[in-house]
């Protein structure tokens, strides 16, 4: 292959042989079927009315068709295949931007992560827990906040939009359940961790003491109070409390919202969906409730209690 | 030469010989663990003479002859079942209340489902328990019978017998919250900023086993920890393994809360302190506790973490009743009913304070309740009424 037929065969050749081609193998096709229009939509002799209802088909496609030799011919000129070739070539740029703008996100929570995992416990001191190292969580809720939650709520079109939408909904409740699950997890391991250091600083006094007890036994129940003193202390604690709320309220929210959704797909089986149900639940129970007063009157009237 | 600092030696042969125990306890343990165990709870025998939609009536028939006249309703709560009263021969409040000659009933509030969520706290106290009540009242041709509530089921008790003051002869209350505007015990402080209606209205009713999760959580160290540590130590004890698993039996067979009981119960009593106030509302009423005339005998434990005393003591000064009755019991919430030292008292005490009041004795010559209060009692009785506060004497473990 020489020089010259290397530049021929570039995208700008392969754009225009590709749309003749194209052309050609439909032309060829609507030949095989009687009475369609050729590739230019003009109609063979003897076609029946185009405004018949058995026309309607075919003057669909021979409209179809002109749009495409129209929009063939003008893709296949010099100006407009650059400008193809211009935007293929610039198509690595745009995909290296996403990439950049998702890599940036990625690398500011990992900065966070590294920044901070070392740091977990260390704020608070023994017996303490206010100002919980809780920033890794934040960090990771902002950023999904800004770039994944918003997609989620995007508005939905269509017909589906409500479907779509319900199941945008369980997946944001369920990934902000499992962020708030795991703060609340993060902060339930926290009088371990300092359980742990503190009986490592009480050995190490005794031993320098002299005091260590010699039962193993002992070490055990000396953590097991050290430890339930923490979680005491933790568990008055007013971020202990928010956390647990939250925690709770993203549960419920998750629950709404995995229910909204399971409905949809209820209701394309054949079995009735909690809403039904709660609804019918309802009116027996108020059907019951009026049953059985009138029951307990009936029984004071037979009694003569009420005249 | 001067000793080590660190016994090393001592603490590596201490732990050589534990190694060795586990050992064996282990090679003991697969027999018990294996083997034969009873671990049936709520063994006694009894027979349901009443049922109404979930709800069962239990009556237990003492073997001898029934030495008091009125018999006594027990309610439970709505968390967790009422076999904690039975849990095992000899420990059982049931058997010691059967001893005593009481003849008994007691509520069984079985397992809500989906269809239970719009039952409200009215359809538990002006519906179920008044039909059951009503039912005992006519079996028996009697005007009152004798109750006694525990826990939530003694919060329902002590509604109803503001509202039904006519059917209710004498009221037990045991760890019963009453008032609930405290930061003594952790529930209280958690419950009152919880969401409860974003809650509900996602679970349709309170999930037990949510509940008991939050239990647990109360204290992880003891509940989650040195519990099952406790076990493994003692797995070759086959009395123990068998006592251990009823007592498992028993936490963790939690029915779901009625939501609206529930959304209603968290409300009004945990955030808003209704009850005390005489401003709870339920089935269109004011609950009034000045209307609870009849004696009142008030239980609570000293240790308890779910319902503190802070939470209990305030009813007897509430009531319009004369004869009210403190004790607080140096034990937790469930330790009144299960621990071997308050099974000794616990129900021999509650039958001797009713049988003092079940009309056999006139009023004028009814005798504090000195003959064999434990210490830990305050009383208030008829003479004791007017206004003076009673010294409370703390009871000795």
């Amino acid at each position: 292959m020489n020089e010259q037929q290397t530049e021929t065969i570039g995208p700008a050749t392969l754009m225009s042989t590709w749309m003749k081609t194209a052309t050609a193998f439909w032309e060829q096709t609507l030949r095989q079927w009687p009475g369609a229009p050729d590739m230019s939509g003009a109609w063979p002799s003897g076609t029946p009315s185009k405004k018949g209802a058995t026309g309607r088909p075919q003057e669909t496609l021979a409209s179809a068709l002109k749009t495409w030799q129209s929009l063939s011919e003008l893709m296949s000129e010099p100006s407009m295949i650059e400008s193809q070739v211009n935007g293929i070539g610039a198509l690595p740029e745009i995909i290296l931007k996403m990439v950049k703008s998702g890599a940036e996100r990625y690398l500011h929570l990992q900065h966070e992560w590294v920044r901070r995992v070392g740091k977990i416990g260390e704020r608070t001191k023994a017996y303490e827990f206010e100002n919980l190292d809780q920033e890794l969580f934040k960090a990771w809720s902002e950023i999904y906040d800004q770039e994944f939650r918003q997609l989620l709520n995007m508005p939905q079109l269509g017909l589906t939009r409500f479907y779509q939408e319900r199941m945008n909904r369980a997946t944001d409740e369920f990934s902000r359940f499992q962020t708030t699950m795991a703060e609340f997890m993060h902060v339930l391991f926290l009088p371990m961790d300092k359980s742990f250091n503190i009986i490592q600083e009480k050995l190490l006094q005794m031993a320098e003491e002299g005091t260590l007890p010699e039962n193993p036994k002992d070490y055990y129940q000396m953590w097991i109070k050290i430890l339930e003193g923490h979680y005491m202390t933790l568990f008055k604690s007013s971020e202990y409390i928010q956390v647990l709320q939250r925690t709770i309220d993203r549960h419920s929210d998750f629950l709404t919202a995995k229910q909204a959704l399971m409905e949809d797909f209820c209701q394309m089986l054949p079995v009735p969906t909690h809403k039904e149900m709660d609804e019918l639940y309802k009116e027996l129970y108020h059907l019951k409730k009026k049953i059985k007063m009138l029951e307990k009157k009936m029984e004071s009237v037979q009694n003569g209690k009420i005249p | 030469m001067a000793q080590p600092k660190i016994p090393v030696n001592l603490i590596m042969s201490k732990l050589a010989e534990d190694a060795e125990k586990a050992g064996t306890r282990a090679q003991k343990a697969t027999d018990v663990l294996l083997g034969e165990l009873d671990t049936q709870i709520s063994a006694t025998p009894h027979e349901i003479v009443y049922q109404e939609d979930r709800i069962k009536l239990k009556y237990y028939r003492p073997p001898g002859r029934v030495r008091i006249k009125t018999p006594l309703l027990l309610v439970y709560a709505l968390i967790n079942r009422e076999t904690m009263l039975d849990l095992q021969p000899a420990r059982s409040v049931v058997q010691n209340f059967m001893n005593e000659g009481i003849d008994f009933y007691m509520i069984d509030w079985g397992y809500p489902t989906r269809k239970d969520k719009f039952l409200t706290i009215d359809d538990h106290v002006n519906g179920y328990m008044d039909n059951v009540i009503d039912f005992i009242r006519a079996k028996h041709n009697l005007e009152k019978i004798n109750l006694m509530g525990i826990c939530m089921g003694g919060t329902f008790s002590v509604i109803y017998s503001a509202l039904h003051p006519e059917k209710v002869k004498n009221l037990v209350t045991t760890v019963t919250p009453t008032n609930f505007d405290t930061d003594q015990g952790l529930l209280h402080i958690w419950m009152k900023d919880l969401d409860v209606d974003r809650m509900i209205d996602a679970h349709g009713n309170m999930p037990g086993d949510l509940l008991n999760f939050g239990f647990l959580l109360l204290n992880p160290a003891q509940l989650m920890i040195n519990k099952y540590v406790g076990f493994l130590e003692n797995m070759d004890n086959h009395k123990f393994v068998e006592n251990f698993i009823r007592m498992e039996k028993w936490i963790f067979d939690s029915p779901d809360v009625p939501g609206e009981t529930f959304r209603q119960f968290t409300k009004d009593c945990y955030q808003k302190n209704l009850l005390i106030q005489s401003k709870l509302m339920v089935g269109g009423r004011r609950v009034e506790l000045k209307k609870i005339t009849m004696p009142l005998l008030n239980y609570y434990g000293k240790y308890d973490h779910l319902v503190p005393p802070e939470a209990c003591e305030l009813l007897t000064g509430k009531v319009g009743s004369k004869d009210t009755t403190d004790i607080c019991l140096d034990t937790g919430h469930i330790g009144i009913y299960v621990s071997s030292k308050c099974q000794k008292e616990f129900a021999p005490k509650i039958a001797r304070w009713l049988k003092e009041r079940d009309g056999e004795m006139k009023k004028d010559k009814r005798k504090k309740p000195s003959s064999g209060k434990p210490a830990g009692a305050k009383t208030k009785t008829a003479a004791a009424k007017a206004k003076t506060k009673t010294t409370s004497v703390k009871k000795k473990p």
